[in-house]
């Protein structure tokens, strides 16, 4: 499976890749693979992440080759889009993060047209995961939720004991519990997105 | 054990595995994790892990170590071997003992560097084996390997991964036990100096090795050749893992191309060409870079009087610059095997906002180049900047980074500058870690020329571009120990510079006055902005705006990212904002408060 995450650098993207990856593992996939975006990017630019669990050389999705798209931020979400197949699905946080460039005036930022593009080109589940996580106790866990949903939209071939393993495995002890809690409430709130 | 790893953690668990005992470096993207690694993984401190002032320090402190018989690894990125390439080439002359691997990340693209140069050339030019892996897993076994080819040649060895190697993660196995030693120290050898005669015999003797090892990499595992068919694909690094995805995309048979995948590439495995050139009835290659393997090929072609067509980067069918990814190389592959590519039914893009990295909110590099700007309003002034995250001060709106070149460059770019353009205010950035790095010598020059120039000294307690290593001026060092800190002020003043100020520059008025002296000061002048980087200080409360009236000074002066303005008036992200409180004293009408105060 070839998993897509996009976002802005300083989200935590590269945390979800590696949950992901390891539980993969866990899980028994002969190997996982994954390229993140490490440098200048992370001050607030664009980063991706690409994970795939499954029997490829390289760790890099080809444009249109991924089956998932988790996207932290809505309009990192429809850049990213061609990367997904078609038929390929995405899980959006509609959280925006305002590039410094809209700030200025020089861009705009139209939400809607957004949505409606990320909409009519692939099957989309949208959330406020920003809200979503600062109510389990920080905006940080975001990445960690975003997890949670995508598992529980059933979009993941990863068992659950394995994603908690690499969740153990990779954030530090004390925040384990938030971060089982973030999982747990994406994972309930995508029972309420497959309505 | 298998564990998914990020390839330079592969690689600093290599060396772990391998024995290393020193291990210096100098950060630098993509290479940074190597080191990083070792030190995480140093049980009981057996290693010796240091961050170095600078990479050609770095190097020899390896070089050292090696001399004394311990297995050494110095980490850079390609431009670091330009300032370590000094050492680098005498040490490939003098030799070395323990086995000593100079890792260096390349960064096609070029995604965070200031040149895509290709460090396989160096190997060449120092005469030193080059490893090239084309994965996380591979990059393990490489350097595990580059110790002991090192040692038993007496040559350094060049570990070349790119950042799609470094920044990708695989699922390697890695070898449980170290191999253990016990150094012998150094021992007195007229070999160690190295002196015009030394040099001639040991050009003669390294030569004669060559060979010996181009017929150890026609056989070793990274260099082999897969498939039988009559059309040849040679490629080496990330590009031969995704050439192999295309491949699969294709469901190109392997009786149909014959695959050379080339990791030890220098000195060339002409044995193994040879055989891959007389299989083939015409060859593609494809390498990220430069063509060197092409160029080896066609050596092999002249040598040998072969006639093979080879085409690549040579004859231009292949793009000279940037990275190959998985589209580029199927359009390549496609024409070169004679099929039409099925255009995919993709999703088409949209237009979108860009979003060019910024400095952070809160960044204190923000407040010191606004303070700079402001002092210097009506004043023709030139800044020239350096490497580090303050090298985004060239982004609107403060857009005070007019030249950047190297490390360093800055403070001696700006003597130029001023020597020819003497009305100009002249004013060179430079942070901390830079300024050990390489920053000092062009104080130096600049004092004892008598240059008027104004050097900005953005002292934030962190390396921050490469993710807040320690440094000199730091006082921590990667073996968890303290070391006196180095007061750049006390630096500055014994190069006998004129005028030195500190500063806060979030004390917006104190420093605008201070940038005013120093540009009124004739002769070399030093403001010392100090400030930490949001990364190793404590946020404040966010800033509250009460009855925002719209005239937007706020976000054109500074552009802070945690600043957004919906319907014509400006708020602020509390989750991004570190209450710095830069913002309070632009906003004309004093509607910025600090968080704390309501
Ligand atoms: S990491 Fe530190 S120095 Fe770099 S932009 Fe952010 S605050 Fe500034
Ligand atoms: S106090 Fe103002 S300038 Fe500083 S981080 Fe917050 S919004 Fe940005």
């Amino acid at each position: 499976m070839d998993i897509l995450i996009s976002g802005v650098g300083g989200q935590g993207t590269i945390l979800a890749s590696k949950i992901l990856a390891n539980g993969a593992v866990t899980d028994g996939s002969k190997r996982a693979r994954t390229g993140e975006t490490i440098g200048m990017s992370q001050r607030g630019g664009c980063v991706v992440s690409h994970v795939r669990t499954s029997d490829t050389y390289s760790p890099y999705i080809p444009a249109g080759g991924a089956d998932l798209l988790l996207s932290f931020e809505l309009c990192e979400g429809a850049r990213n889009l061609p990367m997904l197949k078609k038929g390929g699905t995405a899980v959006i946080n509609t959280a925006k993060i305002n590039p410094v460039t809209v700030s200025l005036g020089a861009s705009v930022y139209d939400e809607e047209k957004i949505t409606e593009y990320i909409k009519s080109n692939c099957k989309a589940y949208f959330l406020d995961a920003d809200r979503l996580a600062k109510k389990c106790g920080s905006l940080k866990a975001v990445n960690v939720l975003l997890v949670g949903t995508a598992f529980g939209l059933g979009l993941l071939d990863i068992s659950k004991t394995s994603l908690y393993a690499a969740i153990k495995n990779n954030v530090k002890p004390e925040f384990y519990k938030m971060n089982i809690k973030a999982f747990e409430c994406g994972e309930n709130y995508a029972l309420t997105l497959k309505g | 054990m298998k564990q998914v790893l990020l390839g330079n953690a592969a690689i600093a668990l290599g060396a772990v595995t391998a024995g290393v005992k020193v291990v210096s470096g100098y950060p630098g993207t993509p290479s940074t994790e190597v080191l990083q690694t070792v030190a995480q993984n140093n049980i009981n401190k057996k290693i010796y892990v240091e961050w170095s002032a600078n990479e050609k320090a770095a190097l020899e402190v390896a070089a050292g170590a090696s001399y004394c018989g311990a297995r050494s690894m110095v980490t850079m990125k390609q431009v670091g071997l330009n300032v370590a390439s000094d050492p680098l080439m005498s040490l490939a002359i003098v030799g070395i003992k323990g086995g000593m691997v100079v890792l260096v990340a390349d960064d096609p693209g070029p995604i965070s560097s200031q040149t895509e140069q290709d460090t396989r050339h160096f190997g060449e030019f120092a005469n030193i084996p080059v490893l090239d892996p084309s994965s996380p897993e591979e990059a393990y076994e490489m350097a595990v390997y580059a110790f002991d080819l090192s040692e038993r040649l007496g040559l350094p060895v060049i570990l070349r991964p790119t950042t799609k190697v470094c920044h990708a993660s695989g699922t390697v196995d890695v070898i449980d036990t170290v191999y253990e030693y016990e150094p012998e120290g150094f021992v007195k050898d007229p070999g160690w100096v190295i002196f015009p005669p030394l040099s001639y015999r040991r050009h003669l003797e390294i030569e004669r090795q060559q060979p010996e090892i181009s017929y150890e990499f026609d056989n070793i595992s990274f260099n082999l050749i897969r498939g039988t068919g009559k059309k040849g694909i040679a490629c080496g690094g990330v590009t031969y893992a995704i050439v192999s995805d295309v491949l699969n995309e294709l469901n190109v048979p392997e009786n149909d191309v014959m695959l050379l995948k080339i990791g030890a590439v220098f000195p060339a495995p002409s044995g193994l060409y040879e055989k891959f050139l007389k299989s083939v009835e015409k060859a593609l290659v494809l390498e990220e870079l430069d063509p060197v393997i092409e160029t080896g090929l066609f050596h092999t072609l002249a040598l040998k009087r072969m006639t093979t067509p080879v085409s690549g980067k040579l004859d231009g069918t292949v793009t000279p610059a940037g990275e190959l990814k998985f589209d580029n190389l199927k359009k390549y592959i496609c024409d070169f095997l004679g099929m039409t590519i099925n255009e995919k039914n993709s999703i088409k893009s949209m237009e979108l906002p860009a979003r060019p990295p910024v400095l952070c909110a809160g960044c204190p590099h923000r407040a010191s180049f606004y303070a700079v700007k402001r002092a210097m309003k009506g004043r023709k002034h030139v800044s020239c900047g350096d490497i580090g995250c303050y090298t985004l001060g060239n982004a609107k709106p403060l857009e005070m980074t007019d030249t950047c070149l190297c490390m360093g460059a800055g403070i001696t770019i700006a003597q130029g500058i001023k020597r020819i353009d003497a009305e100009t205010d002249v004013f060179a950035f430079i942070g901390d870690s830079t300024f050990f790095a390489s920053g000092m010598t062009g104080v130096a020059n600049a004092v004892y020329n008598n240059s008027n120039i104004n050097i900005v000294i953005l002292d934030n307690s962190t390396t921050a571009m490469t993710g807040h290593q320690p440094h000199p001026g730091t006082g921590k060092t990667m073996m968890q120990t303290e070391s006196p800190k180095i007061d750049i002020g006390a630096v500055i003043k014994a190069l006998n510079v004129g005028f030195t100020t500190r500063v806060n520059p979030f004390d917006l008025d104190a420093a605008a006055e201070a940038v005013k002296e120093a540009a009124d000061y004739e002769g070399v002048s030093v403001i010392i902005f100090e400030a930490p980087c949001i990364a190793v200080a404590k946020p404040e409360k966010a800033v509250t705006i009460d009855g925002c009236t719209g005239c937007m000074r706020c976000i054109k002066e500074i552009g802070c990212p945690a600043m957004h303005t919906d319907n014509g008036r400006v708020s602020v992200d509390d989750a991004l904002c570190y209450g710095c409180g830069l913002c309070i004293g632009i906003c004309p009408g004093k509607k910025i408060r600090r968080g704390d105060s309501c």
